[in-house]
């Protein structure tokens, strides 16, 4: 059993424990590194009053960010940085029923890997047979997209759980609280393709219940992507935001969902990213009402 | 209600009392309900399949005895979805702790236990856990929900009992709508974090229970109790607690936390009782004591 990080270490050193602080309370800080760069986007029209999706915004939202991501001005030119026009792109989606990744998000990110010269027959989009797909069989580069929501073994689905279809079995990694999923990112169909995570919060889910652990209730229209190269800095930030929903609307005693370890594992364990948020650069751009984070 | 009793069990199908598979409610549940017909085949998932259902869902039902689970989806002319699931749990003591695990919502009056919530309507009865559920307009649907559950209630009778341990539990103050049965830490984490790792040594030998506790005039208290499958099980969980959550625990075996309320540790026998964010150290140790009282 590793250190375990209690209910009271959280009441002392609040969110930043749970999602991977790498601080030990009490103790001097680390000296300053690079920070991972994550951007996080919102607009007000990006759903509608009906919440439907809102795709011309979608795109501006998704433009602006990778944008600041890479520090490009010119959204194509960046995409240009992620995918050369040579290579074969898996954009690995999530198809969940109750909460998809949205068509628009989809199209968006397609659009702009056509704008960066990758011919259209070399870009595939999938979920659930990704492993035996030709097209992600022969993928040299993967771009990660799915909607962040609270889960009842990993307490959130976001980026990195987003790569379970890649395992050969998924039960595999169900134990501990799906403590082993960062390493998805070191399969062999995996390891060092993941160009761009897209972790959609136009409509995240910060609470389940009933047999598919989905319940309209708990969700909301936060109108955001978030934006970033390192899938468990991605996952970090959006943790940090679905406690602080919880905390909002389920009080202080839910605060935390059901042991989100693996986001912290992906770090320390499996050395795949950053989740300790002294070490990410957070980058807000547009719409800042109830931002919460 | 003796007779009334006894009548509903004289008319329940042979192969239901003795357990018969849960396909059979196929020709029993109603094929309509207000404008909701019965879409495309009816489905049973066991242990082994019911990963095709629900992927990491499945875990929730398998860390109960869960044995196999029917599902009827029902559509209306506007695309609306119904899906009914009624989930043997095995026992009646497994099926009342799928339901108490997960419980927020007022009570709808069908079954031994219920709730009804924006387009979620779950209860109990028997050895029977069931769950309807709305994908598109919960208002619409509100109505033959209801009417789906009250029909199905009748079906898988008759009432069995909760579990015995419930009454280890002191009466007084207990918010009976937020006392939970498990087995797993998977169910502890969802109900209250307590730790990333299994500092209580929980699995499915270990039966849990997790009650809130209000009592006038005494304060507030969260109450985690576990009977082990033997006294050196609890021990070890108990000094495991401690270690991890408890470190400096006084004589009692209670220490004042960072949110300046008590918890508090204690064993007998192969129970332990846990107790956290009680208001005062002397409530947290009643509360304990009161659990604790008989041997088990």
């Amino acid at each position: 059993m590793t250190n375990p990080m209690t209910r009271r270490d959280f009441m002392r050193g609040a969110a930043a424990a749970v999602v991977g602080a790498s601080a030990v309370f009490g103790q001097d800080r680390v000296p300053p590194v690079r920070k991972t760069r994550v951007v996080l986007i919102r607009h007000p029209e990006a759903l509608d009053a009906g919440s439907a999706f809102n795709e011309t915004v979608i795109q501006e939202m998704l433009d602006e960010a990778v944008a600041k991501l890479l520090d490009i001005g010119d959204p194509v030119e960046a995409f240009r940085e992620l995918v050369k026009p040579e290579d074969i792109v898996g954009i690995k989606t999530n198809v969940w029923s109750f909460l998809p990744t949205p068509a628009p998000v989809e199209r968006a990110i397609k659009r702009r890997v056509l704008d960066a010269g990758v011919e259209e027959r070399n870009i595939g989009l999938d979920d659930h047979t990704v492993r035996t797909n030709p097209l992600f069989v022969k993928a040299t580069a993967l771009i990660n997209v799915r909607p962040v929501r609270t889960h009842y073994l990993a307490g959130m689905s976001g980026c990195l759980k987003n790569y379970i279809m890649f395992a050969e079995s998924q039960p595999a990694h169900h134990p501990d609280s799906c403590a082993s999923l960062g390493s998805l990112f070191l399969l062999p169909q995996v390891k060092g393709k993941t160009r761009l995570n897209v972790l959609c919060a136009l409509t995240p889910q910060f609470h389940g219940r009933g047999p598919h652990n989905f319940s309209r209730r708990y969700v909301w229209n936060y109108k955001g992507l978030i934006v970033g190269r390192d899938p468990v800095a991605v996952d970090s930030v959006g943790l940090r935001l679905i406690m602080a929903k919880r905390r909002l609307e389920l009080g202080p005693a839910q605060e935390i969902p059901p042991v989100p370890k693996h986001i912290s594992l992906a770090d320390t364990k499996y050395g795949i990213g950053t989740a300790d948020p002294e070490k990410i650069e957070l980058v807000r751009l547009g719409w800042l009402d109830e931002v919460l984070i | 209600m003796r007779i009334s009793g006894f009548l509903t069990v004289a008319l329940i199908p042979a192969f239901l009392l003795a357990g018969g598979a849960v396909k059979d409610f196929s020709q029993q549940v109603p094929k309509q309900v207000r404008d909701w017909k019965a879409s495309g085949p009816d489905a049973v998932y066991d242990r082994k399949t019911l990963f095709d259902y629900m992927d990491g869902g499945a875990e929730v039902y398998l860390a109960y005895a869960f044995r196999e689970v029917f599902v009827r989806k029902y559509a209306d002319a506007d695309g609306n979805e119904l899906v009914l699931d009624i989930y043997d749990m095995g026992s009646p003591a497994e099926a009342f702790g799928m339901f108490s695990v997960d419980r927020q919502d007022p009570d709808a009056g069908i079954g031994q236990g219920s709730e009804y919530g924006l387009g979620l309507l779950r209860f109990w009865r028997g050895r029977y856990f069931v769950s309807v559920t709305v994908s598109g307009n919960e208002e619409k649907a509100e109505l033959a929900v209801l009417e789906l559950g009250k029909a199905v209630a009748p079906l898988v009778g008759p009432d069995g009992a909760p579990p015995d341990m419930l009454e280890l539990l002191p009466a007084a103050g207990q918010q009976a709508e937020k006392t939970a049965y498990f087995h797993s830490p998977i169910h502890l984490a969802n109900r209250y974090y307590v730790a990333s790792e299994n500092i209580l040594n929980l699995d499915a030998t270990t039966d849990c229970l997790f009650a809130e506790y209000r009592a006038e005039g005494a304060g507030t208290a969260r109450l985690l109790v576990v009977r082990y499958p033997d006294p050196a099980k609890a021990g070890a969980a108990a000094a495991s607690f401690r270690k991890s959550f408890l470190p400096r625990a006084d004589a009692d075996g209670a220490a004042l936390t960072e949110s300046q309320a008590w918890s508090l540790i204690r064993t007998r026998g192969r129970v332990l009782a846990a107790v956290f964010e009680a208001s005062s150290k002397e409530y947290a140790g009643r509360l304990a004591e009161a659990v604790l009282r008989e041997p088990q």
